[in-house]
């Protein structure tokens, strides 16, 4: 036993075998939400409606026994997950759980995606624009007063929760001085700058998800960037007459931006799941707003897909923040640490 | 009769003070402003027994006709600018839908209202709420009213191709009448070997099982929409057809992005005369503050609502004109009564008595719903003004209450009855209507709250398995379509009989004033079916739902549709309208 | 030019395994306040915090005694008004949302309820949802983590897989697909929220109880023949029981924000008045327009309550000088 744990070791690569890990951890998501759905819920309730339970009526029996045969209700569940496994990874998602017209879900799927992809883009486009100056600014007055205030409003940020900041800035921004527009409409152009393009749409929802990040990435930059402003190199670019400016911005940023980075590949990976709220509020239809609705009208085969969806894009970020880790993994062994870092996080 | 100028400047009244009330301001206005006075008269002046209370209320009828409630009509005045072909209207529907297939799709009022422009009725109501043939030509009563002969118009082809035969008919016909949900509104009305008679192509005869000289009226609605028989056959393999309908209508369906928009297109051979749109699109918008924002920043052409406070808010925009309606459906609570504790009529009673309709009406209808006691309200004729619901009456739950518990109680803890609340949800109204009912019964009643998406909802309620729960219904133009909700036969294992209560003496007054010829006859039938109704204590009147159709200006002509003889159909049928005649001017 | 870089780390403690976790940052309720305060002193906001905490918590415990409003009762004004339509004056009401007042504090939302009595209500019930969350995570998670540290071997791995699959799951869908389907009570929205905190907490406790077990003390006490049962319960859980509160009062912040955000989604515990709801309720674009105190005053006290608990954590941990890593699974 011992000795094929040691030659699998040896011949199949680390990165292969987290890969594998990741693909086993999927499965069992996977198995769990089913079983869970299966469990909690009733599938044929789902599709028929309250048809399924009208076991007297003869037309009702025959489209009952019509749509246990479509969907393998008959089986036992290990085997319809497996049939559903089977299928999924094929790129076959199934069809909507419903009791009129049930289009596949890969359609609803496609239609939603982009709309989730496009807000993360902006929220954290907007969230590293924030962090930047905000942490040289705060760097540069280290421990000073600017730098106190820009601390508690960081740590302020961070304590909203995206509901509430919602609720905040749509009222500031839409309701009192209707400097935003107050829906989204998808079928809307995107580039341009009036009310009726998704890019200006998306400013308050993306304002909404990204400030979180923007004072998580703001805090990171800073340490960073303070310890980097001890570094020889940077008084001797002072020294050389180096504009505070340049220094700031050409010397220090880039060498301290690797804890940022590690922290924004992370982040994207939580917003796939983490923008359900902020989806629901502002109505934008993507697949956050998607999971809610299915979940709530068990729609299972949606649900299952979008978790999957969910869950895969947090791994495949996490492994592109821990290889990005790495890189700087063997320098952090040999330097002293100092200070703690923090995170905790519940999947929120 | 609907149109009159003092109702115009009622709205009108309405609106000014509702915004200034809105703004926490002093004006309160309603015109169901004798209901609450006479109310809390009576509630003053303690009396102990129901009989003299009864007797108050009597008293103080009198008084209540003088400060009658006025109907809140207001249809949108006939244009008198030529019409302009061209355009696309873009109206706002309350929910999604998830197909719209007659025979096959239980339709409530979005899928009403898209149904209204692809497909066309056999029959329709006209402005004075007789029904006359609209797709049909013509209905001929055989003399015992139970055979009914009906004549399509020849020449009219479905939007696939398929002519509209008798053929097609029986088509729809027997798809609905199989269908396991639809099929409860038809299978009980029909004789069951031959419910229909094919005699040609244009020529067939409906053979009931009881006498129905109004028997047209039923197919104003779902049933009477005809879809392409090759359609429905089609969607029968492929339940994804469902969203791709296929009718006679005054426009084709086009496309369809879910949750976003549906399209349809004109259609330019309709058999009904000239159709102006070149496009509807229908855009579900779920939130009534966004719709109506929408509507406002010109992004919406159109909504149809019945939430109040948009209702109020849009009155007092000049830009926007409203068709308003109150004459139809009713909101109210509704019982099981196949289930404890609600299958005890004192349960029953004592949860009439204790709901604060009042608050009710004030908080989430602004005061500007008329409070209903009956599915009748007081202008049409068969109205009973001896019919009241004694809502806001705690001190009278009490002893019942009390009675209840005493011989059930398992049913009971600590001294108040067990009870489950359900509606449809999630939703910010609902659950604050949840809130303010749970308030009201507190004393009496121990309450569980329970939200169920829309589909569950209606599930629960078809299959008997609620309690409680809020409802919207009945307020047919022809009250005798009603009866698919009360009778006896339509009671199963699904029931469309939502309360499951089954009295043949109720049954037998339906069908005499279904055989009734004459409006006179039919008084004093719905008159005791409103009393009885009230004294078995089914339902619970909230109030009488007020719909809008909101429109922004440059629509026009939507109350302008006419069947091809040229008589002017009704304009909304509860939030439902044409599409046909409408055009933009922008 | 070879630019050293300087990365702040964390000090792992002696665990070869965690060397190849990764930890995951992500957006923090904690801030490193250690850079401008004194590490030996709590501080004036340690005491803020703490008297908001203890106010709120005083407020929630006794409100039920205390001369507050009905939370639930509809407090519709009347006033003698004329009736448009017959001219006659009589007793009309007064359309609700009410503002601020001597009679109502706070003011009232649209259906004439007392905003102040339901935000202290709603204290109540998301303090209540907090606290359970937090036990539930800490009794599970910390005893499947001690039990991991302690043990080690099989023992830890099927720990470790369990806390892996808890973690790799989105976890807000999950809460949402539970509580949809089974019920919206107080019990299964804390249980759910619990079971997404076991895992952090878990880890934690597995990590302490690794460095702690290879310390002097534990080992003598090995050496003198304990039973594993008694070191368990003895030596290491009150050394680990300091660190861990400080992580629940984060799980406390996060549970409230997280029950917050389900009521959002209509998934609160049903028929009552949390923080979430009210907010909510008080979100409709109209009523925010015309009314907006009915989202702002529980919304002013979540922030408050959130802020302190995540302020009160981090300071703790600094005075007590915990180094500790909150690993989380990517």
């Amino acid at each position: 036993m011992l000795f094929f744990r040691e030659w699998g070791k040896k011949a199949v690569p680390k990165p292969i075998r987290r890969l594998i890990g990741l693909l086993g951890l999927l499965t069992i998501v996977s198995m769990v939400t089913f079983g869970a759905m299966n469990f909690l819920g009733d599938p044929l309730f789902n599709i028929l409606g309250p048809v399924a339970a009208d076991v007297d009526n003869p037309e009702s029996l025959k489209a009952i026994e019509e749509a246990k045969a479509q969907y393998h209700l008959d089986k036992s569940l290990p085997e319809r997950w497996a049939r559903w496994a089977w299928d999924f990874v094929r790129g076959d998602f199934g069809v909507q759980f419903s009791s009129s017209g049930q289009p596949p879900v890969s359609d609803l799927i496609k239609e939603r995606l982009p709309r989730t992809l496009e807000l993360m883009a902006v929220a954290q486009i907007i969230a590293v624009s924030l962090a930047i100056p905000w942490s040289v600014l705060a760097a540069s007055r280290a421990n000073r007063r600017t730098d106190k205030i820009s601390t508690i409003t960081a740590f302020a940020f961070v304590s909203i929760p995206s509901f509430a900041m919602a609720v905040i800035l749509f009222y500031f921004f839409s309701v009192q001085w209707d400097l935003l527009p107050d829906t989204y409409t998808a079928t809307d152009p995107f580039w341009g700058i009036s009310h009726d393009h998704r890019l200006i749409q998306l400013i308050l929802p993306g304002f909404t998800l990204g400030i979180g990040s923007a004072a998580a990435y703001q805090r990171l930059l800073r340490t960073d960037l303070i310890t980097t402003l001890q570094q020889d190199f940077i008084l001797m670019a002072k020294s050389k007459g180096v504009s505070k400016r340049r220094v700031l911005y050409s010397h220090a940023l880039r060498p301290s931006l690797f804890s940022m980075i590690t922290l924004l590949a992370i982040n994207i990976g939580f917003m796939i799941g983490g923008s359900l709220v902020v989806e629901q509020f502002f109505r934008i239809p993507g697949i956050g707003s998607a999971v809610v609705e299915a979940t709530l009208r068990e729609d299972f085969p949606v649900v299952l897909a979008i978790v999957m969806i969910v869950s895969a894009g947090f791994m495949v970020f996490n492994y592109l923040a821990d290889y990005l880790y790495t890189l700087i993994d063997p320098r952090v062994r040999n330097e002293d640490t100092s200070k703690p870092r923090k995170i905790t996080s519940m999947g929120m | 009769m609907h149109r009159s100028k003092l109702f115009k400047l009622l709205i009108a009244f309405l609106a000014l003070t509702m915004f200034a009330t809105a703004c926490g301001g002093s004006d309160d206005d309603s015109s169901s402003s004798s209901d609450s006075s006479s109310a809390s008269e009576t509630t003053e002046s303690s009396s102990e027994s129901s009989a003299s209370e009864a007797a108050e209320e009597a008293e103080e009828a009198p008084a209540e006709e003088e400060e009658a409630e006025a109907p809140i009509v207001q249809d949108q005045e006939e244009s008198v600018l030529e019409p302009v072909f061209g355009g696309t209207l873009r109206w706002g529907l309350e929910a999604e839908v998830d197909g719209i297939n007659p025979t096959a799709s239980a339709l409530s009022a979005p899928g009403l209202t898209m149904m209204n422009a692809v497909f066309d009725t056999l029959a329709a109501y006209d402005v004075d709420g007789n029904t006359v043939p609209h797709l049909a030509e013509s209905f001929t009563a055989s003399a015992d009213c139970k055979t009914w002969s009906m004549k399509l118009r020849d020449g009219i082809t479905f939007h696939d191709g398929t002519p509209l035969n008798t053929e097609a008919v029986s088509v729809n016909f027997l798809a609905q009448f199989g269908d396991p949900l639809v099929g409860l509104a038809v299978r009980p009305y029909y004789s069951a070997d031959e419910p229909i008679t094919i005699v040609d192509d244009l020529n067939m005869n409906y053979n009931l099982t009881d006498a129905n000289c109004n028997w047209p009226s039923a197919l104003t609605g779902q049933l009477g929409a005809m879809a392409s028989p090759t359609w429905i056959a089609a969607a029968q393999d492929d339940p994804t057809l469902d969203q791709q309908p296929v009718g006679t209508g005054p426009f084709i369906f086009e496309s369809r992005v879910q949750d976003q928009v549906t399209r349809f297109v004109k259609n330019a051979s309709w058999w009904g005369g000239d159709v102006y749109l070149d496009a509807v699109e229908f855009y579900p918008v779920t939130d009534g503050d966004i719709r109506t924002s929408l509507l406002l920043e010109g992004e919406l052409d159109a909504q149809a609502t019945t939430n109040v406070e948009s209702i109020a808010s849009l009155a007092e925009n000049d830009s926007i004109t409203q068709v308003l309606d109150d004459t139809g459906d009713e909101s109210f609570l509704m019982l099981n009564s196949a289930k404890a504790p609600f299958d005890d009529i004192r349960a029953r009673q004592a949860i009439t008595h204790a709901t604060p309709r009042d608050n009710y009406n004030t908080l989430i209808n602004l005061d500007v719903t008329r409070k209903a006691d009956q599915m009748f309200t007081p202008e049409s004729p068969y109205y009973n003004p001896d019919v009241v619901q004694l809502s806001d009456r705690p001190d009278l739950a009490g002893p019942l209450v009390n009675a209840y518990c005493a011989d059930n109680p398992s049913n009971c803890a600590g001294g108040k009855i067990d009870i489950e609340y359900q509606y449809s949800g999630p939703s910010v109204v609902g659950e604050r209507i949840a809130d303010l009912l749970s308030e009201g019964w507190a004393d009496f009643f121990n309450v569980t709250v329970q939200v169920l998406p829309q589909d569950a909802h209606i599930q629960e309620a078809a299959l008997g398995v609620y309690n409680s729960i809020g409802w919207r219904q009945f307020g047919a133009v022809d009250p005798g379509i009603d009866r698919v909700w009360l009778m006896c036969r339509a009671i199963g294992g699904i029931s469309l009989n939502w309360p499951r209560y089954c009295d043949e003496d109720r049954d037998a007054l339906i069908l005499q004033a279904d055989a009734a010829t004459s409006t006179e006859e039919k008084i004093p039938l719905y008159q005791e079916l409103s009393q009885k109704i009230n004294e078995d204590y089914l339902y619970v009147f909230y109030h009488h739902t007020l719909w809008s159709l909101a429109l922004r200006d440059g629509v026009e002509n939507v109350c302008g549709a006419k069947t091809l003889e040229g008589a002017t159909l009704r304009c909304q049928v509860n939030g439902r309208s044409f599409f046909q005649s409408t055009f933009l001017t922008d | 030019m070879n630019e050293e870089q300087e990365i702040n780390a964390d000090e792992v403690t002696n665990d070869s395994q965690a060397s190849e976790e990764e930890t995951n940052i992500s957006d923090s309720a904690q801030l490193e306040v250690s850079e401008f305060a004194d590490k030996k002193t709590l501080g004036f906001g340690f005491w803020l915090a703490t008297f908001w905490l203890v106010l709120i918590s005083f407020l929630a415990v006794f409100s039920p005694i205390l001369p507050f409003k009905d939370a639930d009762k509809n407090y519709i004004a009347y006033e003698q008004k004329e009736n448009p339509l017959t001219g006659k004056v009589q007793e009309r009401p007064v359309q609700p949302p009410y503002a601020p007042s001597g009679e109502h504090w706070l003011g009232t939302d649209q259906d004439a309820r007392d905003i102040l009595s339901r935000t202290v209500e709603g204290a109540r019930i998301s303090l209540a949802v907090g606290a359970l969350t937090a036990l539930f995570g800490m009794i599970v998670g910390g005893t499947l983590g001690m039990i991991a540290g302690y043990f080690k071997g099989i023992l830890d791995k099927i720990v470790g897989a369990i806390f892996l699959v808890v973690l790799s799951f989105p976890g807000l869908i999950l809460a949402i697909l539970i509580v949809a389907l089974l019920d919206r009570s107080l019990l299964t929205i804390s249980v759910t929220l619990g079971i997404l905190g076991v895992a952090p907490i878990g880890r934690l406790a597995r990590a302490q109880t690794l460095s702690f077990s290879e310390r002097e003390f534990v080992m003598a006490a090995e050496t003198l023949g304990a039973k594993k049962s008694r070191i368990l319960i003895k030596e290491l859980l009150p050394n680990v029981l300091i660190p861990m509160s400080t992580l629940a009062m984060l799980v406390i912040a996060v549970a409230i924000v997280g029950e917050g955000t389900l009521a959002f989604l209509g998934l609160s515990v049903q028929n009552s008045a949390t923080w979430g709801k009210l907010i909510l309720t008080g979100s409709g674009l109209s009523t925010l327009e015309s009314s907006p105190w009915v989202a702002f005053v529980p919304m002013g006290f979540l922030f408050l309550t959130v802020a302190s608990f995540n302020y009160l954590s981090d300071r703790i941990r600094d005075y007590f000088d915990v180094r500790d890593i909150f690993v989380t699974r990517d």
